[in-house]
């Protein structure tokens, strides 16, 4: 294994989840519909549908075949960065954030509402309603670091139930009840009130794609996170409550305080998530947040092995795949199949010892055992 | 080796000499690679625990393998229940217990939880749950650890009535006048290896400590001369500190420390050393008395706001407290000072000034290998707590506050880190040493404290150390003068 | 009122077996020390697999697919945490989304986006003798299921305290070490734990399709599994106790449905959001009081290493 840069060796047992998981789901599409032809067109129509439609644009020149994709693919990519980053930076303090559907939840609801009634010059208000939103994440993220550091109560299960408390009053009180958009003529619209223009995430590209400014501003929270983990003494410090919390304690280092931080700058992230998605994609909060983000961030995160760019990269990965599922489905395939893929490949990212093992016996020499998160 | 019926055999070695290994490759825990177990002239193959104990062979662990929150019946028939229509036969259960506590003069409550019972209790329950199982032989891997000598003594007593009724005991330990007192046949081990059999009584301590070692060397002697000693650094008065569980742990507890000396605190485990140590470093909270540093009141100081007035520690626990395993050995030099120079610049981490400073220390404290760069996990435990040392050292601490500072390190790493100690003390730093080894707290001390139940039972300068004495005061069977402040547990 | 009262019972007693099974079916596994927090998708396959099952087999036979199909997920859960010590927060969650996105995708390939095709639902018993009794009524006319919920979580107790077996496992899920040193395989005991909680989490699916409702529909079982692990977290790890928190969240949600139905004035005042979120925020507020005092296994979570292999 020498040979390889270390980088890619850290990253092979990933990668090798990821070929995994595409295969078994190849072999899936092929059995059910017992012909290959289907399966293989099926990933190629994805490939295109995430990435842009290549043969055909070399065949018109006609860019909005890409761009198109690319706004797609950047916009699930962007909410896979927020949310699983959110699960890796409150696993550098050793806490294990499911809670990121909830964090999600509520940035996207106080978005919605700054988004929608209040005014605000059009350079400033997505910014207002994405601090509002992170805020707010961080606020409910908190919740579980205090009862963790106070109470001693295990950060799985008060995040489990925080998501549920925060689905079960944000859907099915404020976004039926007292934030229910207004009826306009005999249209009931569900969900809540549009945001106004003012509040919407500028797109890139203009009219060519719906790329817009969430997926920039996903890729340098990305670099920002490793920079602070990496070349700040706070990150360092939340690094090392995180591998020893009591070596940290006694070292003079403010547990507390870095737990409390960590986390809040997780849940910050998750709320940014829902922002993006309200601002940059929705334009209100729709009846339901329709797909578990937040879990999907846990996949992400553990995919990238909890550093911030591999974090990135996944998200990338898999923006690209549930992108190109929606063109899989004029095939009969149904769009979700990109989240199977997913699941499947943390499923073997969870035994990645399996991987470890494996690679060390055809490398016939120890390979250095990365670490693996601790819940 | 070999072990007879009906006798007392002791295995002593060095920590590392591989004793509990091959301990527990007897009780079916480890699978050897070679070599063979005969019983009864049988050759035998342990593949678990489950062999093991059919052969009869029974091992008391040092670490208990008692289950805190199930009672003592239940502890005991684990594994073996006795049953009566599918269910678990509780009556038949307590009567084993019971009969078993008869015929020793035990008494346990049956239906108590582990966690409930005092350590002495604990062990009890470990070796009847041995005989439950009728195992002929017994192991008693480091058993009077955590007793105290009463306890040691029943102890002692029960073995020698198991041998009497046939039983063969085997008796790990490391410290050497138990094994003479009650062992009829001594194995020496040495890194791995058998290195002499003598019998208990031809033999002597340095006879003993001698095949140990390999070449007995004297720890560093700090010399007797009296020297002037400084400020006062530490005064603690009264204090009260909770334990686990509620029970008071320091119960009106008073003592000082001044500049450039070592002062030492003896007592026997679990009297309040820990729970002494947490409070002076801020750790642990006290509900009442009070802890001066440099005349001044501590009020629920913070770990960090104690280093910053030069307060050093050197944890009991180093793998959990002391260091971070998997991080360099740099980033757990700069832990606790990564905020300043020379690890940080504007709050962002200084690489060069962090290895320049790391690669000086390891130099300076022999670290090997000088590798600044090395997960800390990787170094052995001498070498780690080198790194400890020179981390703590490196704050020119005015006071020192160690624990245990030489538990499972070899002979050369101890040498080194006393030296370091009583070095610091040479530059003016106060020393608190808290250790469990009573040798270690006599031959470094220039005073010592003798603690028992949370107070302090006697203070003894360095012209007055007598082992016998300090041991009478370790068991609260003397006291020197009276608790400063009347006490509701007094 | 009394019609109300009987008429919220009813359907508790008919919504709440899925909750009890699931709940019994993580305290099974949890008390060995392996955390289980895939019950949501091991409900999920047990519910799909039984529906599907009940297409061609009589329904009572079907329910047995769906329990072998929850044992399935399952015994990867225990593959995985077992023999190669792996983060069981992260393979149930890992299994959760692969039984979320499998399921979503075989029940678009085979059947519609909605829902299987309706089944022959399990048969309804009625109990002799109370049928003219105000109240005692509501217990009659439900299928095997409800009564078997009354009973095993009983019997489950009784098993986990008073018998060798139960000891063993209690044991193995405080302090795993204590136990191989007395012999004990802890590998064997918990495969057989994490997999028997496969089998009562799919059991627990199973009873959604086949006897609350007549068919798998696309959502199932919609977050019930979270529910069922905060019903053990408030029942303190004990089976009687998640019995008791599941039967009264079950009772809960029927008094909210009951609500909505005959009395939506009620909701105007208490709107349903906070009713749907009254579970989650009791086992919050019971955690944070009961603190570190919460009995849960202290093994639970960490993997455990046999020495000397």
């Amino acid at each position: 294994m020498g040979m390889f840069p270390s980088l890619f060796r850290a990253a092979l047992p990933s990668l090798l989840s990821i070929a995994l998981a595409l295969l078994v789901c190849f072999i899936a599409i092929a059995v059910s519909r017992s012909d290959l032809s289907i399966a293989a067109n099926a990933y190629l129509q994805m490939l295109w549908g995430g990435l842009g439609d290549v043969p055909s644009f070399l065949g018109s020149g006609n860019w909005s075949l890409l761009t198109r994709a690319w706004g797609e693919s950047a916009a699930k990519a962007a909410l896979l960065t927020f949310t699983g980053l959110a699960v890796s930076v409150a696993f550098c303090v050793g806490l294990f954030n499911i809670g990121a559907q909830g964090q999600m939840t509520v940035g996207a609801i106080v978005a919605a509402v700054i988004g929608a009634k209040v005014a605000l010059p059009a350079g400033l208000h997505p910014a207002v309603a994405i601090a509002g939103a992170a805020g707010a994440g961080a606020l409910y993220a908190l919740l579980p670091a205090v009862l963790k550091v106070r109470r001693g109560v295990h950060e799985v299960i008060s995040t489990i139930m925080l998501n549920w408390v925060a689905v079960s009053l944000v859907e099915n009180w404020l976004v039926v009840g007292p934030l229910r958009a207004t009826a306009s003529g005999d249209l009931s619209r569900s969900g809540t009130d549009e945001i106004l223009p003012t509040a919407e995430l500028p797109r890139l590209l203009g009219s060519l794609s719906r790329l817009n400014a969430g997926f920039p501003l996903a890729v340098l929270s990305a670099v920002g996170v490793w920079f602070w983990l990496n070349r700040t003494s706070n990150g360092f410090e939340a690094r090392a409550v995180g591998l020893g919390m009591e070596a940290a304690r006694t070292a003079g280092i403010d547990v507390r305080a870095r737990v409390y931080q960590t986390m809040a700058f997780a849940g910050a992230l998750a709320g940014i998530a829902g922002a993006v998605w309200v601002l940059g994609t929705e334009y209100k909060f729709p009846a339901t947040l329709g797909a578990p983000y937040g879990f999907d961030g846990i996949a992400i995160s553990l995919i990238g092995q909890n550093h911030p760019l591999g974090v990135g990269a996944a998200a990338i990965f898999f923006g690209v795949l549930r992108a190109g599922g929606t063109r899989m489905q004029l095939l009969g395939v149904h769009k979700s199949f990109p989240e199977l893929i997913q699941g499947l490949a943390l499923l073997f990212v969870a035994g990645r010892l399996i991987w470890d093992s494996v690679l060390r016996r055809s490398a016939k020499r120890a390979v250095p055992m990365a670490e693996v998160p601790r819940a | 080796m070999d072990f007879e019926a009906g006798e007392i055999v002791a295995l002593v070695g060095e920590n590392g000499a591989g004793k509990s290994t091959l301990m527990n490759v007897l009780s079916g825990l480890y699978t050897p690679d070679s070599g063979e177990i005969l019983i009864e002239g049988q050759p035998t193959r342990f593949r678990s625990p489950r062999d093991a104990i059919a052969r009869e062979i029974g091992m008391v662990h040092q670490h208990f393998m008692l289950i805190p929150p199930l009672t003592v019946a239940e502890n005991v028939v684990l594994g073996l229940e006795p049953r009566k229509r599918g269910l678990l036969d509780l009556t038949a259960a307590r009567n084993a217990v019971q009969k078993t506590c008869q015929r020793f003069g035990f008494s346990l409550p049956v239906d108590a939880r582990i966690e409930d019972l005092t350590v002495g209790s604990q062990q009890k329950v470990e070796i009847i749950k041995v005989l439950y199982r009728g195992a002929r032989v017994l192991i008693l891997d480091e058993p009077t650890a955590v007793l105290t000598p009463q306890e040691c003594d029943d102890l002692f007593a029960v073995m020698r009535e198991l041998a009497a009724s046939g039983h063969t005991i085997i008796l790990i330990s490391h410290k050497l006048r138990e094994v003479l007192a009650v062992a009829a046949r001594i194995y020496v081990m040495r890194r791995g290896k058998l290195v002499a059999q003598v019998q208990g009584s031809a033999s002597n301590e340095r006879e003993l400590a001698a095949l140990m070692v390999g070449d007995a060397r004297p720890s560093p002697s700090i010399g007797s001369a009296k020297r002037d000693r400084g400020e006062l650094l530490l005064e603690i008065e009264d204090l009260h500190v909770p334990g686990a569980q509620e029970i008071p742990a320091l119960r009106g507890l008073s003592l000082r420390i001044f500049a450039g000396e070592v002062v030492g605190i003896a007592g026997v485990d679990g009297n309040g050393q820990r729970e002494l140590a947490e409070a002076i470093t801020g750790l642990r909270p006290w509900t009442s008395g009070s802890i001066r540093f440099r005349g001044e009141k501590l009020r629920n100081p913070s770990p960090g706001e104690l280093r910053h007035r030069r307060l050093a520690h050197v944890p009991e626990d180093r793998l959990s407290r002391a260091i971070i395993a998997p991080m360099t050995v740099e980033e757990n030099i700069a832990l606790g000072r990564d905020r300043e120079p020379p690890f940080a610049r504007k709050g962002l981490i200084d690489f060069a000034g962090r290895r320049e400073r790391a690669s000086r220390l390891l130099k300076e404290f022999d670290v090997r290998p000088p590798d600044a760069q090395a997960r800390i996990g990787l170094l052995s435990g001498g070498n780690q707590q080198k790194v400890v040392l020179a981390r703590e050292l490196d704050l020119a601490p005015r006071l020192l506050v160690v624990v245990q500072p030489t538990r499972g390190l070899d002979i050369s790493a101890v040498r080194a880190v006393h030296e370091r100690l009583l070095l610091a003390r040479e530059r003016g730093a106060g020393v608190l040493l808290i250790s469990l080894d009573l040798d270690e707290v006599l031959s470094l001390s220039d005073r010592i404290y003798a603690i028992f139940e949370g107070r302090i039972t006697g203070e003894l300068g360095r012209a007055e150390f007598d082992e016998k004495r300090v041991g009478r005061l370790m068991m609260g069977a003397e006291r020197e003068r009276p608790p400063r402040a009347p006490s509701a547990n007094a | 009122m009394l019609e109300v009262i009987e008429a919220i019972l009813f359907s508790t007693l008919d919504y709440a077996p899925a909750l009890i099974f699931a709940a019994l079916g993580a305290v099974l596994s949890e008390r060995s020390g392996i955390v289980n927090i895939g019950v949501e998708g091991m409900m999920r396959v047990g519910a799909f697999a039984a529906a599907v099952a009940a297409l061609v087999v009589p329904t009572g036979a079907a329910v047995g697919a769906g329990m072998l199909a929850g044992a399935a997920l399952a015994s990867i859960h225990a593959y995985l945490s077992i023999r190669w010590r792996s983060d069981q927060v992260v393979s149930g969650m890992a299994l959760n989304l692969v039984a979320l996105a499998g399921v979503t995708f075989l029940l678009e390939t085979r059947y519609s986006p909605t829902g299987t095709p309706p089944i022959a639902q399990l048969q309804r018993w009625t109990v002799g003798g109370i049928d003219g009794v105000p109240l005692l009524r509501a217990l009659s006319g439900h299928s095997a299921i409800t009564y078997l919920a009354l009973v095993v979580p009983a019997v489950f107790h009784l098993a986990l305290f008073r018998t060798a077996a139960g000891l063993r496992i209690r044991a193995v899920g405080e302090k795993p070490l204590a136990a191989t040193t007395l012999g004990i395989s802890v590998s064997r005991l918990r495969y057989l734990t994490v997999i028997g909680g496969g089998l009562l989490a799919g059991l627990g699916g199973a009873a959604l399709s086949t006897a609350t409702l007549d068919r798998f529909e696309q959502h199932m079982p919609a977050g019930l599994g979270f529910i069922a692990l905060a019903a053990m977290v408030f029942g303190r790890w004990t089976p009687l106790g998640a019995f008791g928190a599941a039967a009264f969240f079950a009772g809960g949600n029927a008094l909210r449905i009951g609500l909505a139905s005959s009395a939506p004035r009620v909701l105007k005042i208490v709107p349903q959001g906070f009713l749907l979120a009254l579970p989650y925020l009791l086992t919050l507020l019971v955690l944070a009081a009961q603190g570190t005092k919460s009995r849960a296994p202290a093994s639970l979570g960490i993997p455990f290493e046999a020495e000397g292999k």
